[in-house]
């Protein structure tokens, strides 16, 4: 009895990912296999797609900005993050203040995608907080450029990311037993030891949680590359401006050429750490 | 005060980014106010015009006051609509989801993977996705396909957060009440129900927040004037970034931050 009425709650779950997410990605995979003919495509089974975007003289540049762009990304709010779930969890005592505090992180989220972007434009923009303060201190005569170029990218996505870098992070830091920590101390471990071989180890799982979303955020994005990085050719505005144009065998294509890229980076993360220690088991 | 320094540091790194974190959100509520149009520093006046300003009659859309951008306030209750939708959608499903994969159902490890899927496609597939499938089906794009990506995009952020956080000890708790003959429907409403219930609800309002500034999933599945992501990211491509700009992402975190602390309000009494 108890067992049906598992499987009986898992349904509704099963069947909004089958219909919303499995079959768009399967309808996506067949649609690359067309044929593109203009003005749309024939139904067939061909490569050409994949073809045409590995051999073209730009397919080296985009895979290499995709790659650097978003693994920097995740890297940067790696850093940032670590040192916060960190503190987070062993420096802030009470409980209500870590609750506040991951609340706090939230403000992103409050905001609409277009307008949390460009309000950085009022710190970053020709004449924005810092340009201004620069120049009234006579620090530099001509405004600096810090907008519309490749580093804008990391600054939009580390700060709209970066919850998601602390958040499992913090979890599994909360998992690592005080008493492991107490154990090496009085056994006199030196800190870094106690850091490096007990809890970051055994946070690693929250911290490949972190970098596989920071980095599969980032990889699926095509608008802030558009809006903030003067168009740098990555794989995701690619996909958008072939769908832009209708062209929904090459967008598809290069669609599932994405997919595969975050699902190799995610199988080699796994290889490493089994992340489903943050959740049971 | 006998705080050691590396405590003070800690704390001072936390303030730090929060404050990076809130900066743009707070130079947007400042700058919405300025007389100018342009976005600069320092400002140049005091105006509530951007918001409650006359209308001339030949503005361009980036210069109307946000009170008669009908599109803008369209566009904002499809958001509060759409957000609503998603997370209590969300908020169900992670819920009957993280209930069930507790126990050791068969092929649990890959539905949890199929689950987790949602956030590992990148978004530009999953809205492009949807729109294909619903082209190859022939079937209407509707409302329904704006909740359902944000959706599905946030019930592996709602499960992670749910089965990291479950009691150890709340499925001894269940099997005391089977043990002592209660029916599964009374178990969940006198047991597992108020000892989740925190989880449940965050569940929701993750699917809330996630869902109300979604912008690169939903822009394919768009209807109409879409949410106010999809409309003012087609604006601002075509259109110059001006104040109104700012004044309309102002009134769109008011709403959100309301709608928050209305729940906050509700839940405290």
């Amino acid at each position: 009895m108890v067992r049906y009425t598992n499987y009986l709650l898992l349904l509704p779950g099963i069947i909004t990912c089958g219909f919303y997410l499995v079959a768009p990605l399967v309808i996506m995979l067949m649609i690359s296999f067309y044929k593109p003919v203009y003005p749309v495509y024939e139904p067939g089974f061909t490569p050409v797609n994949y073809i045409n975007f590995l051999t073209s003289p730009q397919a080296p540049t985009i895979l290499i900005n995709t790659f650097s762009t978003t693994l920097l990304a995740a890297v940067i709010s790696l850093i940032l993050g670590y040192p916060f779930a960190y503190f987070l969890t062993f420096k802030i005592k009470s409980q209500k203040m870590k609750t506040y505090l991951i609340s706090l992180l939230m403000a992103p989220f409050l905001i609409d995608w277009t307008t949390k972007s460009v309000a950085w434009i009022a710190i970053l923009g020709e004449s924005g907080l810092l340009n201004s303060t620069l120049i009234s201190m006579k620090a530099i005569k001509e405004p600096l450029q810090f907008l519309f170029r490749r580093e804008t990218l990391y600054i939009i996505w580390v700060q709209t990311n970066l919850l998601f870098m602390i958040f499992p992070i913090h979890l599994a830091l909360n998992r690592v037993a005080p008493d492991l920590i107490n154990a090496a101390k009085v056994l006199k471990a030196p800190p870094h030891r106690v850091f490096y071989d007990i809890i970051f180890k055994l946070s690693l799982p929250g911290v490949i949680c972190g970098f596989i979303f920071v980095f599969v955020s980032t990889l699926g994005d095509y608008a802030t590359p558009m809006l903030w990085a003067g168009g740098i050719q990555v794989l995701g505005l690619s996909v958008s401006s072939y769908a832009g144009n209708f062209l929904w065998p090459q967008a598809s294509a290069l669609g599932i050429i994405l997919l595969v890229i975050a699902l190799v980076v995610l199988y080699i993360l796994l290889k490493v750490v089994n992340i489903k220690k943050l959740f049971y088991e | 005060m006998s705080m050691k320094v590396g405590d003070m540091l800690a704390r001072i790194y936390i303030v730090i980014i929060i404050l990076v974190i809130y900066a743009p959100m707070i130079f947007l509520i400042l700058l919405s106010f300025n007389t100018s149009a342009r976005i600069s520093f320092p400002m140049e006046g005091f105006t509530l015009d951007w918001y409650i300003g006359e209308l001339k009659g030949y503005e361009y859309v980036s210069y109307i006051p946000v009170i008669h951008h009908w599109q803008f306030w369209e566009s904002l209750k499809n958001s509060i609509y759409v957000s609503i939708a998603a997370g209590i959608i969300t908020c169900l499903l992670v819920t009957t989801t993280a209930l069930a994969l507790r126990h050791r159902v068969f092929g649990r490890d890959f539905l949890f993977y199929l689950l987790l899927l949602g956030f590992i496609v990148p978004g530009v597939l999953l809205g492009l996705g949807n729109l294909l499938l619903y082209r190859m089906l022939d079937l209407e794009i509707t409302f329904w396909n704006m909740v359902f990506v944000d959706v599905v995009f946030a019930v592996p952020f709602g499960l992670i957060l749910m089965m990291a956080r479950f009691d150890p000890d709340l499925m001894m708790y269940e099997q005391a009440a089977s043990v002592l003959k209660a029916s599964p429907v009374s178990i969940f409403r006198k047991v597992t129900l108020p000892l989740i219930r925190w989880e449940v609800l965050s569940a929701g309002i993750l699917g809330f927040l996630l869902s109300w500034g979604e912008l690169i999933r939903s822009f394919y599945v768009m209807r109409g004037v879409g949410t106010v992501s999809t409309y003012i990211y087609m604006q601002i491509t075509m259109n110059p970034v001006t104040t109104k700009w700012f004044a309309a992402g102002t009134i769109i975190a008011l709403v959100s931050f309301a709608a928050l602390a209305v729940l906050g309000y509700l839940l405290s009494r």
